[in-house]
């Protein structure tokens, strides 16, 4: 639990009420280094948070010790109210995770893959149905076909399937849209959307401030592990518009044309 | 998976099927084979030679792999315990490993004209798990203080062909009896002395004996340095 002035100093993101995910006071240190560095924040049923910030600010260290990957010096990171330090598969259970890299069995089709993953998420998945799943995300011809042989866009939309196959309370999405083109970065903000529309709360990571502004209803801004600010993104917008080191770049109008 | 394990069964029985073959031929010019062990020993030499080669060359380097390209990452972030995530590759190792041993023995015994029973059938298969557990582990030692998938290639082949070799070379002694003797508590020595022994129809030896406890303490000893510093991820 932080205190007040824990929070006015923005160590803790405000915790909504009936949160899926509460994260307290979580520190992360490699060696002599610490990449996060007291983080607190929550999320609540429905709602999309996104972690912005640069590479290297602890957004993936941060998501890799709520996945059970990392175990943190200090903190807490409770999902829907199991103690996932001490009880990680029973938290997996309820997560659903998209990582950075695909990782995926190389020697597996699509299909296989999916109804592999499906399997272990406690989830029966006929060749129909796993056929059908693929189908939705415009896969379905991809079915035979190596993990390798997708576009990237292509791979990402399948990750997030993967991710999603047992409808979990909260879902993990590492930088899902990095190194995507626009056409398909928005084509998978629209699968986020779909997902949170199901009822999904979801957590991402992103560099990004387009697409936390596009997905998110509330952001969390750290650097260096530490929480630099939240809030939604128009309450960021509003609050930061004046900041002297908030810089508009924008390319040069063209010259007016004579005659 | 299961594809891919058949092709590495099949690169796993084509160096003693090989050996077989070499020692057969051989046999019937009438060197007698390697040493004085005859038939049996020759077998032996199949048989740790193939449990040998699914280990180093199959279950460590797919291992390395594997960690590389981020599949563990993404099968520990499922509700799958770790211990199952290792447990299914093991188990797949064993039952390639008593596939490796059936198919040896049968072909070994036609070429080489012997015979076995029930129980020494059951005996073979038992050395074979333990021989591909001590291996295994030899494996895992690898792959758990080597973390780029290329340098457990590079390494795997190397200790491969080390163990190859002192495995013939020291069985043939010609190389003089120290090097016979080291070769001989090496661990695909101690594995073949086991091996040699089932096969047996006389007494067992002390030696027997001794190969058992240093195959049970090469295990312990690999496994343990293997699972102690085995890292999930490559970086």
């Amino acid at each position: 639990m932080s205190t007040p002035s824990e929070q006015s100093q923005g160590r803790h993101a405000s915790a909504p009420e009936g949160a899926v995910l509460e994260v307290a006071d979580l520190v992360v240190r490699y060696g002599a280094r610490t990449a996060v560095d007291g983080i607190g924040f929550s999320i609540a049923r429905g709602e999309i948070l996104g972690l912005l910030g640069p590479n290297g600010a602890g957004k993936t260290t941060t998501l890799s010790v709520i996945e059970g990957l990392r175990s943190p010096v200090s903190g807490s990171v409770n999902v829907d109210g199991i103690d996932a330090l001490r009880h990680p598969i029973d938290a997996r259970a309820r997560m659903g995770v998209q990582l950075q890299s695909s990782g995926f069995q190389p020697e597996l089709s699509i299909e296989q893959l999916l109804r592999l993953y499906a399997g272990l998420y406690g989830v029966h998945l006929s060749r129909t149905a796993a056929r059908e799943a693929l189908d939705e995300i415009g896969l379905e011809q991809e079915a035979s076909k190596r993990l390798k042989g997708l576009s990237g866009g292509q791979a990402q939309r399948f990750s997030l399937l993967i991710a999603t196959l047992h409808d979990p309370l909260l879902l993990l999405l590492d930088e899902p849209t990095s190194g995507l083109d626009p056409q398909s970065r928005r084509s998978l903000w629209q699968h986020i959307e779909a997902s949170r529309r199901q009822g999904g709360s979801i957590l991402l990571t992103t560099h990004s401030m387009e697409e936390a502004q596009a997905v998110c209803d509330r952001i969390v801004i750290i650097d260096h592990g530490r929480i630099v600010t939240t809030g939604s993104p128009a309450e960021l917008i509003a609050t930061h518009r004046a900041d002297p080191r908030v810089l508009a770049i924008a390319p040069p109008s063209p010259a007016p044309r004579s005659g | 998976m299961i594809l891919r394990s058949r092709q590495t069964l099949i690169l796993n029985l084509a160096v003693p099927i090989l050996m077989l073959i070499i020692t057969n031929q051989a046999a019937r010019r009438g060197g007698g084979g390697f040493g004085a062990g005859g038939p049996s020993l020759m077998i032996a030499l199949a048989l740790s030679y193939g449990l040998l080669s699914s280990a180093l060359l199959g279950y460590s380097i797919t291992v390395a792999r594997d960690r590389e390209a981020g599949v563990f990452q993404r099968l520990r972030v499922t509700p799958t315990p770790t211990w199952a995530i290792m447990s299914s590759r093991l188990i797949v190792q064993f039952a390639a490993a008593i596939v490796t041993a059936i198919i040896v023995i049968v072909v070994g015994g036609i070429m080489h004209g012997l015979s076995y029973g029930a129980g020494t059938y059951l005996l073979i298969f038992a050395v074979a798990i333990y021989g591909a557990a001590m291996f295994l582990g030899i494996g895992q030692a690898v792959v758990g203080l080597v973390r780029s998938s290329t340098a457990v290639n590079a390494l795997g082949r190397v200790l491969y062909v080390v163990l190859l070799l002192l495995g013939i070379l020291g069985i043939s002694g010609a190389l003089g009896d120290t090097f016979t003797n080291i070769a001989k508590w090496s661990p695909v020595g101690a594995l073949m002395t086991l091996f040699t022994a089932v096969q047996s129809t006389t007494a067992w030896t002390s030696d027997d004996g001794w190969a058992i406890v240093a195959i049970g303490a090469y295990l312990v000893v690999f496994a343990g340095i293997g699972i102690r510093w085995f890292q999930w991820e490559a970086r």
